[in-house]
Parts: C-alpha cells; structure tokens; sequence
C-alpha cells in the first residue's frame, strides 16, 4: 500500500518495504503470525501436547491397565516438598484404606512414619518407545517400591489405576485420531465445494442436493451399522479409524456449502476472470488463486475442526458408540467421570476435561491467529 | 425467478425421496431387527423374553420380509399420511412425535434467541476492538464455551444443583405440574425451568457464533470499501454497521437452514442427560431399539425440514449479497 | 375349605428353614465375612413376610373399603363392599400391622418398555405366587392346587365369587377361554409352549367345573407343578403375560375380550373392519392393544391396581381395583394405597438422582448399586431408609465361554478344554472384583445357586475351582501345553506361536460388566492370558452371539437358581440367548434337526438329566438338578464370580412414611419384586 508517487527523487522502496514486497505468501503469514504473542503461545502449547502423545509412556508412572481394589478411588496425594530438616526431598506418604461400612466410602489415611521419595528416570513397566525400541524408564516415580501402590499425583479411578498415566496415554489417542479425519473432510469440502460454487448450474445443484442427503443421514445408526460390519478381530483403535474414515466422507458438507457460498461471491472478481483469460485451468483457478483469498476461512475451519473431532469423540463415547474400553482416550476416562457417583465421590476424575478444554482452546486462537496472519488485507 | 422456484421445488422432491431411502436403509443396517432389540433391551434391565414369545411378536410384525418390501410398504404408507405405529411406544407415530414436537420447539427456541442475542453484539464488538481487553475477555469466554463438552456440564450443573440449591433434578415441569393441564401456573413452572436448559444448549452454539462473526466483520472491515467510508466522513457505527455486517452475516445466510432441523431435534444428547421430554431423545431411542416408523418418520421429518432450510438459506444468500443475484442471471 | 397338599415334603421344608438360619443367622461358612460385615451396616435385614390366614374361621365377618369406593357405593355405581369380595377370601395379616387407606405411591419408569415395573407390583393375579423366602409357594389367585399321584393331572381350584375388576364373575371358563381361543389360535400364538407340552405331546385345559380347572397331559409332568409357581409362560398370571403383546398366562378375561376375536366378532373381515375403524391395522393388533393392561384401561384386570393412564405417556397411572379379593383380618379390603403414579425417566442416572432427592416412595428398580454412598447420604434429605436385599442367584458377572465356537480351531481347542477354563476360574481375584464392584457386600465363588434352595449342590461347591490360586493356574496352564510364552510374558498358540488371544463380550447394561472384565483381563494376564475386551453395544453383542461368533461372553445368571424355570443362563437350552453354546442350544431345541450336536459328553449327559426331569417328583428332580450344577462347576462351562448381591433390584429406598414394608425383600425372578413383598398391604403411616 505504497502510494508512492513516481517522480520523486527519493527511492521508491526501503529495503525493508523490498523484503516484503517479493517475500512469499507464506513468509508474510509467517511474519504476521509472530507479532500475535497469544497465537504463538498457542502453537508452542499445541507442540508440546503432541509431545506428550510421543513420549506419553515415558511420562506415565505407572501401567495404566494395573487394577487393584486396594487402590480404589484415591484423591491425588499432597507432594511434601521438604523434608523435617528442611532439604528438598519431595516424597509422599503411602496409604491406608478400608472401607467404612457405615458409609460404603472408602476411606484413606495417609501414614507420615511410611515416606516414599520420588525420583527421576525411574524404571516402571515397559513399553516401546517411538514403537520401536524396548524400555522401562519413566520420567517420575518413587525410590523404593512399586509406584503402582505409593505415587497418585491425580488419584485414582474405581479399579484403582492411575489416573495421570492414563492421562497420558489418552492424550496420544485423542489427538492423534481427529486428524485423518479433519484432513478427509478439508480436502473433500474445500474441492467439492468450489467446484460447486465456481462452476454453477447443473453441478452445483446436483452436488448441493447430495449434500442435503448427506446431512439427513442419521449418523447413529450408521455407526452402529459400520460397527458390526467391520471385521471381528480389528482392535477398538482400528474400528474407531475406519468409522472415522467413513464419517468424514459425510462430514465434508459444512465446509463445502460455505466454500460454495465464497465462491459464488467470489467469481466475479476480476482477478478471477483474468486468470480464466490467461488459460488458466479450472483447478488452478480455485486453488491457485480464490482459495488463498478465503484461507482464513479455510484456517478458521480446520481449526475448529480438529476440537468437533474431539469433542464429538467425547460426545460418542457418552452415547456408548465411539472409542471404548479397554481403549484409553479422553472421551473413555470422561465416560469414568460421568455419573454421579464420580461426581459426590471421587470428582478429581474430572481432571480430564482440563487437557480437554486446553487443547481446544490452544487450537481456537492458533487457528484465529493464523487466520489473522493469512488475511490478505491486512 | 419463478422458474428457479419451481425448478427447486421439483429438485426438492426428488431430494426428499432420496432421503427416505437412504434413510430407511442406514436404520436397517445395524444387525437384528425391531424383536431383537426389544429382547435385548429386556434382558439388560433384568426381564425375560421367551422364545415363543419371540417368534410371535416375528410373524407380528412382519420383520421376516425382505428391506425393499419393506421400504415399499412404508413410503406407500407415508405418502397417504399414514405414518404407521411406533413399536415401541404402542401409538401413532405422529402422536408420540407430536407430544414432545411442542416443548422441543420451544426449547430450541429459547436456545438460538439466546444464542444469537448474546453472540452477534459480542462478534461485532469483538471485531471493532480487536486486540482490546474486552476482546480477549470475551473470547476466552467463547471459547470455554466450545471447549466444554456440554453433556458433561448438564451433568454437573445438575448434580450440584440439586446437591446445592434443590433444583428441580431434569425434565421441565415439577412434579406438582407434570400432570396437571395447562394452565397460567403451568406455563410459569415452565419458564421457570427452562433457563437452565437452554443456556447449556446455547453454550456452544453461542462461542461458535461469536468466533465466525468477529472473524468474518474483521474480513470485512480490512476491505477498501471501508477506508474509503471513513475517509469520507461517515460515523463509525453506520461505517461498520451500513454493509460490512451485512457482508459478514453472507456466510451465516449458507447455515441458517440448518437451524430449522435444529429447532425440531435439539440437542439429543443434552436432551438425554437432562431427560427433557424432547424429539431428541426420542430419536435416539427409536434408532437404538430399531422402531423402524417412528425412526424413519422423524429423520424423513428433518430431511424434510432441512430442504426446506438449505432453499431458504439460498433465497436469503441471493436477497444478502448482490453479486450472487447477478450471477444467477447468466 | 382344604388347602390340598402342599408337595414340598416336610424334610425339604426343614431343610430350607436351616439354610436359611445358617445364611441368614449364624456365621459358620467362610463366605459369611462379607455377611458379617455387612451386617454391621445395618443395611441388611431379616427376612420376614406376611402371613396368609387360611382357617375360615378366623375370617373377618364385616368389610370395611377405602371411602372413595363407599362413595361410589352411595351413589349406586359400585354394589356394596361385601358383594364385591368373594366367598373364598383371600386373608393377608401384614407384616406389622393393619393399615389406612389413602396416598400416592410415587415411582420412576423409564419407557414403555418398562411394564415389567407395573406388572410386578399386580404379581397376585398369579394362580400361585412364592412366599417371602422364594422356596414355598403360596396360593394366590387360586385358593389351592393338587398334582395327581400319576403326575398327569394338575388341578387349580379358584376361588368362588372371584370377580374381574368390572365385576363380572371370574370362572374356570377364563382359562378355557384362554386355552381354546387364544394358545390354540395360530394366528395369534404360531407354535405351542414347553410348559404345556411334556416330551413333546401337548397338553390341554379341562373345565371341571366353574371353579375347578385340570391341566391334563399324556405323560408325568411333574415339573409342572414348579412352572405354575415360577415366573413362566404357564404361570405368570395375566398382568405380566398378556401385556407388551404377550399371549401366555393361562387365563384370560373371556368376557371382555371375545369381541375382539373374529370366532364372535363375525369372522376375520368384520373382526378386520373394526379393528381398521379404530385405528388398528388388523384385528390382531388390535387385539394385542386390547389384551395388554398397560395399553388398555377397560381391560378387567384382577390385580390391586389397574391402569387408567397408559404406559405410553410421560406418567403412568394406576389406581385401585374395586373388586380387588383380598382383605386383612379387620376386613378391610385391600389395597391401602390408593395410587400408583410412575414418572418417566430418560436417563438412569436422572432416575437415581430423583429417588435421592426423595421423589419416589418406595423404589428399587433400576438403582444403581455403584451409587449405595451417594444415596446413604442423602437418607435424611430424601427422607428415605436404605435396605439392601440379597438375591439368590450364584453370579452377577458369570464369564461363559463358548462351546459350540468354530470360526478359529485352536480357540475352539481351548475353550472346549476343561482345564484350561479351570486356571482361568483359578485366577480370578475374586474378593477383589467384591470390592470393587459391589462394595464388598456380595458373596464370590461358583456359579451355584444359593445356599438358601435346595437346588444347591452341597457343601464345597460354592469354592470349587472358585477360589484364588495363581499358582495352580500357572500350573495347569502349562501343563496343558500353553508352557510357552512370548518376550511380554503371554502364553503362545500351538498353532502358529503367535499370543494367544481370547476375546470377552461384554455389555454395558444394569451391570458394569465391561469394567469387570478389564480388572478380570489384568488378572488373567498375571498368569500369562492375554484377554481383550470388547465393550459391545448391545443389540450387536446378541447378534454375535447367536451367530457363535463369540468366544466368552459376560452376563449374569439371574433365575438359574430355579433351574428348570429358567435354565437359559446355566445350560443351553434356549436359543434366545445361549452364550454358553448357541448351536448346541439350536441342536437341543429343534430336537437335533438344526444346529450342532454337542462332541462334549458332559454336555449331552446334561441334556439327559434335564429331559428327564420333567418327569420327575419333587425330591428327585432336585437330585437332578443338583447332579447338573454338580457337572456344571467341575466343568466350569462357566465361570462364577461373585453374586448373592443386592446389584439387580437389591438396593431399596423406602419412604420413612411408609409401613408394613418388610426389612428384607426376596431377590430373584420368581419372588417377582417387589411383588411377592405384597405393596397391597403397604401403606402410609401419616
């Protein structure tokens, strides 16, 4: 937005002003981004969730399928920092309980004579790290003993298994999942969609009517058909993927009929008929040239896509339909939390919605702040 | 003009038909059939279905046959305005439907007023400051609001009120009322109940609402247009008031439609945490127990109304936005 | 009038009194821990009930009824109190004292696929119903009954001016009517009933006279004796039997329901034509609309309450039957209470909420065990009490594997492996899922019935391969040649040396049985089994089963404790659900013409005990079904885990206004509860 009048003396472009105007669209976006602290906070905090997804076992305490009665429903232990003569040696008392028969609650005491130390790069259960090569260190545990029986940071759960080390794991699955789907479901709706908006006529009603099919599909009982028609022995993951696979096929139409909206809006630009006059082909014109003109819209999609995947997981899982147990995700621990007895008994289940809430809310303002940074008027 | 009207009602049709078969197909696709689920549901809650019994309630009601005799019958059936009866429910579909159809529109009512009573002034003020306190207060809220998965919410808000405040535990009327004809105090004992269960089910859509809004307007603000108002003098609210909001309400134009099946279904899982008496749950229920007529007739009704919602949503798209109007003339 | 004999001989009787003093009373087996701790929580308490006075001269010689139906009677629309009642009374003592009219008995429903709810609490209008322990039956809706010496003939007498809630008189013509125009009719029911078809010659209903009815067979039938009193086809009583398009239960109202027949309507177009005038597809539907007493408030009913707003609503509602026949011994006719009010719930969870704040008055249906801390807290604010009833049944979580599975031979190989299912009953913990689950109130080992019936095996069999040994899995596990193991520590196939991998079915329903059977699966892993489990919806966890494609499946054995009435869950016999052998269940039942005939000889000897059994008397046909849980449990087709708990209709809130409610309810299918608690003797102390 120069404006600079052609016969000055002065020079026509600073040399910073001549970085900007042959940068790359990605490079401006990039620039932009980095000037939106909250976005970037965001990122950073969406980086180091996927982190724990990869190292989700390393950071686990203990076996996240290790039942035990005697462990039943544990709030999260106090951390004592300090020693009695004030060094930093933080440890945790172990725990007594029985259950009161007056009450049916189970009641723990924590034993000060009994401390457990915790410690670093302890070994737990094992596991294959990256899939591929066999340990058994884990980042926390404690000094002497099992940490199945002494370390609770959240509690545990009715069967008495750790609630961070699921927490863990369950976050890899969670966020790990949506993402074949969002992919899926952009592709689909963004081509479809513009196909739809820029070519018009014929096309565009009878894709517009295959979407108002697609729409009225009762997912329900298309899952649960899926569900049975899927093979026997495919793990709970598996099934998951493929119905997710499957649903997305369905789910491009949101996206589709705003793209659709745009492009009607958008073909009479004059940019549009130029390239159409310079031989451009149809495929080149929507995503060379109008897609980028609508990526905050795109962006803004995608980045509310990724948490509806998440959430509808959620959402199934209460329903009984989605991911189940044995599997471990965020929707399976928040069934845990789901009734009432979790609610007056052993709330800390909750814990869960937390990471929820946070990754989501990391997605919403990256995405709004690449949305920001990608707009071209800006 | 008129040509694409009726050019839309024809595709209309043709569109609707296409939903009744695939729907009545999807409904079918779970394995087993109306007796089995009710055999099921039976020995899950600790009952006992027979054999005998069993192959009775089979011959009664024809499941033996194959999906397209099936199918056939049904939309011959439909067509007359015979929607058949509910299995489950041992009543003509459409009064089951009916019963719950009133309260689920109020509700759903109450639900987009709030919604978009509170979500368009705060888009449209998020927009205009951007980046200022209230901005990032309000967002955050709005996010929140997405963030948390509402059936967990209904859960909690319900539990703790009823732990805390002695609210009335789900459904909409107390007990005094629930059987009592309508009347002034029935109507207030339901305006009394009804908050709670509409600001859940606004919650989401309100965040959503807001985000797109305020994403949208800034789209348009940024544009020449703009500038060129304020160059030339015109106050800032008509700037942003006259046609940015106009051109930033363009992409709702594309899913207001879908309010309208919306406004029939509601929210099934809040409806079902909550138990509200709504067509939600309703659904729900029939799909899980395979209650082929009473399943098919409400999503052949939101397919319905979904045509009806995309048509409207084009008519308004076309009336909002000038461009697209002249391009519908070529 | 004589009561005939009653057949349980005096010996049986004795016996079931002592095991019922050593579970209820003295501690003397190790299981009783979880009693005696239990008992501590004063949740559990004696069992008592009430008391049928048969003599007639202690009978009351003056009635008294509710002022509502006095009102009526003034008014000419309801003959008086004395004409209603029969000359055979039936006389209850309550179980404390004598009641007041009046109240609305609040309860939560959750659809109209709940009728069940209801039509226990009309269990009366059954011909015989059990008394408070589950093992004596008592006369009910007829005043006695004889099985003849040849086993051949079985003989209700009703009572003598017995009348249907609009008062017509009820007549042995009722079961004629029932047995010529509605089991005889093809139309309605195709294919005929076990209960009335011993060795495969059926039965047929013989009018004596008006109040006399024999049930006549070809062949000893002993058992039939236990199918009239038991929750069966046969005996079920109307309420339960003709509702939800239901056509069993022996008798029906002849008087009001012959319209709706084409025989007396004027053949099937007249019958056809009507049925189209109200609304109905065919006669035959409506027929089913007419028949069932939660649909239809005009049906005669002949239980204490009868419907007057239908179940398909957001309330069901139920009120007094005027010509209801018994009376306590003040003479006042009875029920006490004189509404029954059930509000819809959508969710379980919603219905436990309401019951805790109070909104029901008496309820155990579809509390939820895990929530028993939740709802002892809130006791005074609900103004409720808890009471915890045991149920009779050996398991609530019984892992059944399947017997009849082909699809993959070397699972096959294992799971028809009598040892190898042993270990794998060796290793569970089972005080630990006790714990968990039922909050240690249950009671663990076999899948036997309670020690209480005298179908129970005998001592040692509760612990038999039921108790917790890992080593001796380990054991045996390697002993059968699954000694070797993979670098995770699992037990490999002998096929191809890939883990071997068992799947368990289980179902998320009144029970968290896929829950149970992750902490089952983590111990199954400590001895090297690696068991995934599958969490299934429901309808598609059926089907898999019928189709055999399961390999274990989770359910519990609810019934089984009466095991010739509903063997379904122990042996199988019935194709509807049969986790533990579905071809086999299709192989017996379609006498060997489809599905699979069993290899195993255990098996076909247990088919053999079974069948004979119909023809046996009493005390050999429980030696019979003793010898079958003896095979049942050495065999472990199934494994037990823990049962006897209060899970399924066990807990019970009980509004502190309510009296003659007794401290312990029975718990099983026959004891229909909380009908065999008789409610129409509750009633509200203020």
């Amino acid at each position: 937005m120069s404006g600079a009048v052609a016969d000055q003396a002065v020079p026509l472009v600073t040399a910073a002003e001549e970085k900007i105007a042959i940068a790359s669209q990605l490079q401006l976006t990039w620039w932009r981004l980095r000037r939106h602290r909250l976005a970037v906070a965001s990122g950073v905090l969406v980086i180091l969730f996927y982190l724990v997804a990869v190292f989700a076992d390393f950071l686990a305490i203990t076996s996240p399928h290790a039942t035990n009665s005697a462990r039943s429903y544990i709030p999260p232990q106090t951390i004592h920092w300090f020693d009695e003569d004030g060094s930093f040696k933080p440890h945790v008392y172990a725990l007594k309980g029985r259950r009161d028969m007056r009450t049916f609650k189970l009641v723990y005491a924590p034993d000060p004579s009994d401390k457990r130390y915790l410690a670093w790069f302890v070994e737990g259960y094992g596991y294959e790290l990256f899939g591929l090569i066999a340990t058994k260190r884990h980042l926390l545990g404690i000094d002497r003993g099992v940490p199945e029986d002494a370390l609770f940071l959240l509690g545990t759960d009715q069967l008495g298994r750790d609630v961070w080390s699921r927490l863990m794991l369950a976050t890899r699955t969670s966020l790990t999942i949506g993402l074949v789907g969002v992919a899926l479901s952009l592709f689909l709706g963004v081509l479809l969609g513009g196909i739809s908006g820029l070519y018009g006529g014929a096309i565009d009603t009878v894709i517009q009517r295959i979407i108002e099919v697609l729409r009225s599909i009762p997912t329900i009982p298309l899952w649960m058909g899926l569900a049975a028609a899927l093979p026997n022995d495919w793990s709970v993951i598996q099934v998951y993927m493929a119905i997710t696979v499957i649903i997305s096929l369905i789910g491009w139409t949101e996206l589709a009929r705003v793209v659709r909206g745009r492009f009607l809006a958008l073909r009479e630009e004059d940019f549009v008929t130029a390239a159409e006059l310079a031989g451009a082909s149809r495929l080149r014109i929507i995503f060379r040239h109008m897609v980028p003109s609508f990526m905050s819209h795109i962006i803004a999609a995608i980045s509310l896509a990724l948490p509806a995947m998440i959430i509808s997981e959620t959402t199934l899982s209460f329903l009984g339909l989605g991911l189940r147990p044995p599997a471990i995700s965020w929707g399976v621990l928040l069934q845990d939390a789901q009734d009432i007895q979790a609610l007056a008994l052993a709330p800390w289940l909750l814990v869960v919605a937390v990471p929820v809430i946070v990754v989501i809310l990391a997605f919403n303002f990256l995405g709004d702040g690449l949305r920001d940074a990608a707009d071209p008027y800006g | 003009m008129i040509a694409y009207i009726v050019r839309r009602l024809i595709l209309a049709l043709l569109t609707i038909w296409a939903i009744s078969v695939v729907t009545f197909v999807i409904i079918q696709l779970p394995p087993g059939d109306f007796v089995d689920a009710y055999i099921v549901q039976l020995s899950a809650s600790g009952s006992v279905v027979r054999f005998e019994e069993a192959q009775a309630l089979r011959q009664l009601y024809g499941l033996d046959q194959p999906v397209w005799v099936q199918y056939g019958k049904w939309i011959i059936r439909v067509v007359q305005g015979d929607f058949g009866a509910s299995m489950e429910w041992n009543r003509p579909v459409t009064e089951v439907i009916g019963d719950r159809l009133w309260m689920t529109i109020v509700i759903s009512f109450a639900a987009i007023i709030i919604t978009w009573g509170i979500a368009l002034p705060i888009g449209i003020y998020s927009a205009v400051r951007q980046y200022s306190f209230a901005d990032y207060i309000f967002t955050f809220v709005g996010f929140v609001g997405i963030a948390v998965p509402n059936f967990l919410l209904a859960l909690i808000i319900m539990y703790f009120g009823f732990k805390l405040f002695d609210l009335n535990i789900g459904g909409l009327f107390s007990s005094d009322y629930q059987l009592a004809p309508w009347s002034w105090g029935k109507v207030w004992d339901l305006m009394k109940h009804l908050p709670l269960p509409a600001v859940i089910l606004a919650l989401a859509g309100t965040a959503q609402l807001i985000r797109i809004m305020r994403a949208n307007l800034l789209d348009e603000l940024r544009r020449p247009y703009v500038t060129t108002a304020r160059a030339r003098g015109l106050v800032e609210w008509r700037v942003v008031m006259k046609y940015p909001v106009r051109a930033a309400l363009n992409p709702f134009a594309s899913t207001i439609g879908y309010l309208l099946p919306f406004v029939v279904s509601g929210s099934i899982v809040i409806s079902l945490v909550l138990s509200l008496p709504t067509v939600g749950p309703l659904l729900l229920r029939a799909l899980l127990a395979q209650d082929m007529f009473l399943a098919g007739t409400i999503v052949l009704l939101l397919g319905i109304l979904t045509v009806i919602g995309t048509f409207i949503s084009d008519l308004i798209l076309m009336w909002i936005d000038p461009r697209i109007r002249a391009g519908m003339h070529e | 009038m004589n009561l005939g004999t009653v057949t349980l001989g005096r010996s049986m009787l004795a016996r079931l009194l002592l095991g019922t003093a050593l579970v209820f009373g003295i501690a003397s087996a190790p299981e009783t821990l979880a009693q005696s701790s239990l008992s501590q929580s004063g949740l559990v308490g004696q069992p008592e009930g009430i008391t049928i006075i048969t003599d007639p001269a202690q009978w009351p010689k003056t009635f008294n009824e509710a002022p509502q139906l006095a009102e009526l009677v003034k008014q000419g629309k309801l003959p008086p109190v004395k004409d209603r009642l029969p000359e055979d009374l039936m006389v209850i003592k309550p179980v404390r004292e004598i009641g007041k009219y009046g109240g609305t008995w609040r309860r939560g429903f959750t659809g109209p696929g709940d009728d069940e709810n209801g039509n226990r609490l009309n269990a009366s209008d059954r011909p015989l119903l059990v008394d408070h322990t589950g093992a004596k039956p008592n006369p009910s809706l007829a005043k006695a009954w004889k099985m003849s010496d040849d086993g051949k003939t079985f003989t209700l007498f009703l009572r003598k001016g017995l009348k249907w809630s609009d008062g017509a008189p009820m007549t042995a013509n009722d079961f004629v009517f029932w047995f010529e125009d509605i089991y005889s009719n093809k139309d309605i029911l195709p294919q005929g009933i076990p209960d009335m078809t011993p060795q495969g010659k059926p039965g047929r209903i013989v009018k004596v006279d008006d109040y006399t009815v024999n049930f006549v067979f070809d062949v000893p039938f002993y058992l039939f004796e236990d199918l009239m009193a038991g929750d069966t086809l046969i005996g079920g009583g109307q309420a339960v039997r003709q509702s939800n398009k239901r056509s069993h239960g022996a008798y029906a109202p002849a008087h009001y329901l012959k319209q709706f027949l084409p025989k007396y309507a004027g053949g099937v177009e007249a019958a056809n034509a009507a049925a189209k005038a109200e609304g109905f597809d065919t006669w035959l539907t409506r027929f089913h609309a007419k028949k069932d007493w939660t649909l239809n408030p005009a049906l005669p009913v002949l239980g204490p309450w009868r419907t007057v707003q239908p179940i398909n609503n957001a309330i069901w509602v139920m009120e007094r039957n005027p010509f209801y026949w018994v009376v306590d011994p003040a003479g006042n006719q009875l029920p006490y209470l004189d509404r029954v009010t059930m509000t819809l719930a959508e969710n379980l969870e919603v219905l436990n909420l309401r019951a805790m704040a109070g909104e029901y008055d008496l309820q155990e249906r579809h509390i939820d065990i895990g929530k028993l801390p939740v709802i002892l807290e809130n006791q005074t604010r609900g103004k409720y009490k808890v009471h915890l009833d045991l149920a009779l049944n050996g398991t609530d979580a019984i892992y059944h594997f399947n017997q009849s599975f082909e699809a993959d031979p070397e699972i096959a190989k294992w799971l028809r492996n009598a040892d190898f299912r042993r270990a794998l009953s060796l290793a569970v913990d089972r005080k630990q899922l006790n714990e968990t689950f039922w909050l240690g109130v249950a009671t663990p080992g076999s899948t036997a019935p309670g020690e209480a019936l005298p179908y129970f095996p005998g001592p040692g069999w509760r612990e038999k391969w039921s108790t917790f040994d890992q080593k001796k899995a380990n054991e045996m596990l390697d002993a059968i040649g699954l000694a070797k193991k993979d670098a995770q520590g699992f037990r490999v196939r002998t096929d191809n040396g890939q883990r071997l991998r068992l799947q368990v079915q289980a179902v998320q329903a009144f029970l968290p049985w896929p829950k149970i059977s992750e902490m089952v699966a983590d111990q199954w892993a400590k001895v090297g089994i690696q068991a995934d489990v599958r969490d299934t919806e429901r309808n598609l966890a059926f089907t898999r089963t019928q189709n055999n494609e399961h390999h274990i499946m989770v359910w519990n054995n609810g019934g089984t404790e009466l095991l010739y009435l509903f063997p379904r869950h122990a042996i199988p016999v019935d194709p509807t659900e049969a986790f533990m052998g579905p071809e086999h269940a299709k192989w017996f039942n379609s006498g060997g013409t489809q599905g699979k005939k069993p290899d195993d000889p255990n098996i076909m000897k247990i088919f053999e005990l079974y069948q004979s059994a119909a023809g046996q008397k009493s005390d050999d046909r429980v030696k019979t079904a003793q010898e079958i849980w003896k095979i049942l449990i050495d065999q472990q087709y199934a494994i037990g885990t823990v049962g006897q708990s209060p899970a399924l209709m066990g807990v019970r809130l009980v509004s502190e206004r309510l009296g003659n409610v007794p401290s312990r309810n029975c718990i099983a299918q026959h004891c229909r509860t909380p009908g065999g608690a008789h409610p129409e003797t509750w009633y509200y102390k203020n």
